[in-house]
This record gives structure tokens, sequence and C-alpha cells, in this order.
């Protein structure tokens, strides 16, 4: 096969350094896992002069609670979310999403920062951290700032980074006692496969009512997405089998699916998975929620 | 450039390239042959190895980014008891029919088993799903990953 063009590989210890690194090279690019980009570069889909390897700043792998938020340092692997005793704990939604990428192999190397940041339509962790409501923090030499995961996602592989921006963590509230979320993954295998379609959801219950609901689709639209139009149906509402079957079954004009012949799936399929998977979410995120009353 | 890294106990200081795989440095310039070259995508787990301690693709890791880790393949557990249940499992169990991808399964089976000695047949399957058996013998695998449990206990 094709061998990886060459490039010249930094290896900074700290943020900083990588920072500096990134901002003065042209043509660099910032390496977490390697798990897509690697290929990317053998395939020619994408160049670099410079690769800046984030895998010696041991400041930007961690896991951590502090004041009602969990805070994700963004080269994290998806192994460590899955085996996260707090993530299990605290938001169990994010660690079974994060199992379901790949294999054990790539789960070691690739990063949650270089899921998100990949911006494919389809990345497992987008919608669980989408309806847990998720912002991240973008670093430069400038000085770091937030914005939401929605933000993030500019258009099919492609993220709100501008050259010298690094994702540097990804924030969510925890959430309160009466919630439940649940990740919902369609591939063409059971394991080991790529999402043709997934989702999430998030219900906050207040007796029988549901006080907050969010939801989320990947592989739907051009980048993972909300869909507000379905929350909507959802606050404030008595719930039941009946309203989750409606709300689902709304879901069918409310994504915005890739109409390409050559995407893994048809339109016309994705709509009505989306259906399926959205009923599956609900119900479990309703499941948990009620199991989660204190 | 030169890198210095643990191969199997041993320190190895080699001269490598930065766009050199890890793959590619034990295979060619190292003469590790167990580590196969198959889809060089990440996705058949023919060239897995344990990278401290856990199951990795060689094929996406730059020789470079070893340096100063521990990269182990199946040549540096001979002597390891675990992996002796394993290899014994596996021929008594008629897991092994080209064998190509067997090196990376049974890294991988070892990784599971080592932090997990009495896994369920769900754990074992996950553990080996990023190793694809061109012959699919997939259950014959099982079994066997299985066996060297009860073999490893006894």
């Amino acid at each position: 096969m094709k061998p990886i063009p060459n490039f010249i590989l930094h290896r900074p210890e700290t943020l900083e350094e990588a920072l500096k690194l990134l901002s003065e090279l042209e043509g660099s690019r910032p390496i977490a896992g390697g798990t897509d980009l690697l290929i990317g570069l053998r395939e020619g889909d994408c160049k670099a002069k410079h690769l800046v390897d984030l895998g010696l700043a041991k400041e930007l792998r961690y896991i951590r609670e502090d004041e009602g938020m969990i805070r994700i340092g963004s080269t994290t692997t998806l192994a460590q979310v899955v085996e996260s005793r707090l993530i299990n704990a605290k938001a169990p939604v994010l660690s079974e999403a994060s199992s379901l990428v790949g294999s054990v192999q790539i789960r070691n190397l690739a990063t949650i920062g270089g899921n998100l940041c990949n911006a494919s339509p389809g990345a497992d962790t987008a919608p669980p951290l989408l309806v847990l409501g998720a912002e991240v923090t973008i670093a430069s030499r400038n000085g770091s700032k937030s914005m939401t995961l929605s933000e993030l996602f500019a258009g099919p592989n492609r993220a709100k980074l501008a050259s010298g921006e690094l994702l540097t963590e990804i924030y969510f509230p925890v959430t309160p006692a009466g919630s439940g979320a649940s990740f919902q993954k369609l591939g063409r295998r059971k394991g080991c496969t790529l999402s043709l379609i997934n989702a999430a959801a998030y219900l906050e219950m207040n007796g029988e009512a549901c006080r907050e609901a969010r939801v989320a689709f990947g592989a739907c639209a051009p980048t993972p997405m909300r869909v507000l139009d379905a929350e909507v149906l959802l606050r404030g509402v008595k719930l039941d089998i009946k309203a989750i079957e409606d709300v689902s079954s709304a879901c069918y004009g409310l994504v915005q699916p890739s109409t390409r012949a050559h995407a893994r799936a048809s339109e016309e399929y994705r709509r009505e998975m989306s259906c399926v998977l959205m009923r599956r979410a609900l119900t479990e995120a309703w499941q948990r929620a009620r199991r989660n009353m204190r | 450039m030169k890198i210095s890294f643990t191969l199997n106990g041993k320190k190895a200081e080699v001269e490598t390239s930065t766009n050199q795989t890890l793959l590619d440095l034990l295979r060619d310039d190292l003469g590790v042959k167990s580590v196969k070259k198959g889809c060089e995508a990440g996705e058949c787990g023919a060239c897995t190895v344990l990278l401290d301690g856990k199951p990795v693709t060689s094929c996406l890791i730059l020789a470079p980014q070893v340096e100063n880790r521990h990269v182990t393949t199946v040549e540096g557990l001979v002597e390891d008891e675990l992996m002796g249940a394993l290899r014994e499992a596996f021929m008594e169990d008629g897991a092994i029919q080209c064998g190509f991808c067997t090196p990376g399964v049974l890294l991988s089976a070892y990784a599971l088993l080592k932090e997990n000695p009495k896994p369920t047949e769900l754990e074992v399957k996950k553990s080996i799903e990023g190793n694809i058996c061109r012959c699919t013998g997939y259950f014959k695998i099982i079994e066997a990953v299985m066996d060297a449990a009860e073999r490893a206990d006894t």
C-alpha cells in the first residue's frame, strides 16, 4: 500500500508549546489518536507539512468532576471514557456510546476530542454529548473561548476551528435526579461498525410530566444535530407510550439525511430508521429517568 | 531519527523516520514477523501489538510515538504462562486455520484474560471484535479463549 507522505513530527510536552507550534508552523496539523488522520494522510485526503503530536501533553488527558460539571480533556482515549467510574456513574450514556466506536484496538488509541473534531456526521460520541448539553473549550495562543458542541460542527467532517486553535476540553453539567438518557446505534453489523444512523435522548421527569427533553441524531444531516422541534413536543407533556410514539414518528419529517446516491444508506431508509431509533432511545431514557427518581 | 523503546522486555534503540509506522518498523527493520500487515487502516487487527499492555493496531501508530514505551508481541510471551495456556487451547481446540490472524487474536485474548480471568462469552466476543479472521473460525476461537481461561485457572 501507499506509504504515508513525509512530514516533520513535533512532540511537545505541554499545551502551551503545542499551541505555539501550531500557530507558527505553516501547514501544521495536530495529531491525537491518529486513527483517522493517518489513514487520511496515506490516502491523500488530507495533507500536513508538520504534525504536532498531542500525546505527550498529559494536561489534556483527564476526566474529573468539579462544581457540578464533568470535564473531559480532549486527548482522553475512548477506552478511558468507557472505563471511567465517574462517567459510568454520572453519564453512562457517554460510556455506552464510546464503547461502540471501532474496536478495542481503536478505542485504546482514538480520543474523544479527535472524534468530535473530525466531525463525522455519524460520530458516535456526538449525539450523547449533544443531549447532555456539552460545550467545548477552544484554546489558541491568544487565549481560550467556549462554544456549544452544536456550534463546533460546521459541516460534514468540518469543525469550526481556525488554524492554530485546539479543542482542549469537553464539559457538561452533572444530570439531576429524575433524569435518564439513552444512545441507540444502527450499523451494518452488531460489532465494530460505523453508524448508518445513531440517536440519543435525554429526559428529565417531574412526576409523570417531562420537565426537560433533548434529542439528537447522527448521520441524519450534514452534522450531528439536536432536533429542537421534537424536543418542544416533549417538554411539559405527561409522558406515556403514545406520546413517545407520536414524537418518534414526527422525526421522519424532521431529520435531513443526505440524498447522495453513494451514501451508506438511502435517505428514505434513514428517515424510517430515525423513527425506530428515537422510539428506542426515548423509551429507555424514560425508564432510566423513572428509576432515577429520588 | 533515533528512538528507544522496550520491545518484548528488551531495550531497543533503532533508526526510524517520522512517517514509518510501528508495523513497518517491527516487520521490516526488526524482523518481528508475527505482526502481520493486513488492511493498514485499523480494521483487520492482524497488526495488533500490546502497547503498555493494551492492544492497539500498529499500522496506525507512528514509530517515533512509541519512544520510552513498552511494545509486546507474541515473541515476547513465549515463556508466559497465560500465553502458554492460550497457545495450547488454540492448538488443541482447532482455533487456528490459516494462522494469519492468530498472533493478533492471541494478543487481544491475552489482554482480556490479564484483566478479566473469567470472562463471559460476550466479553470474549467483544475483546476480539477488532480481529478479523478470514477463515471465519470465530466459534473455535471463542471456545479456545474460554478454554484457556479455565486452563490458566487450574
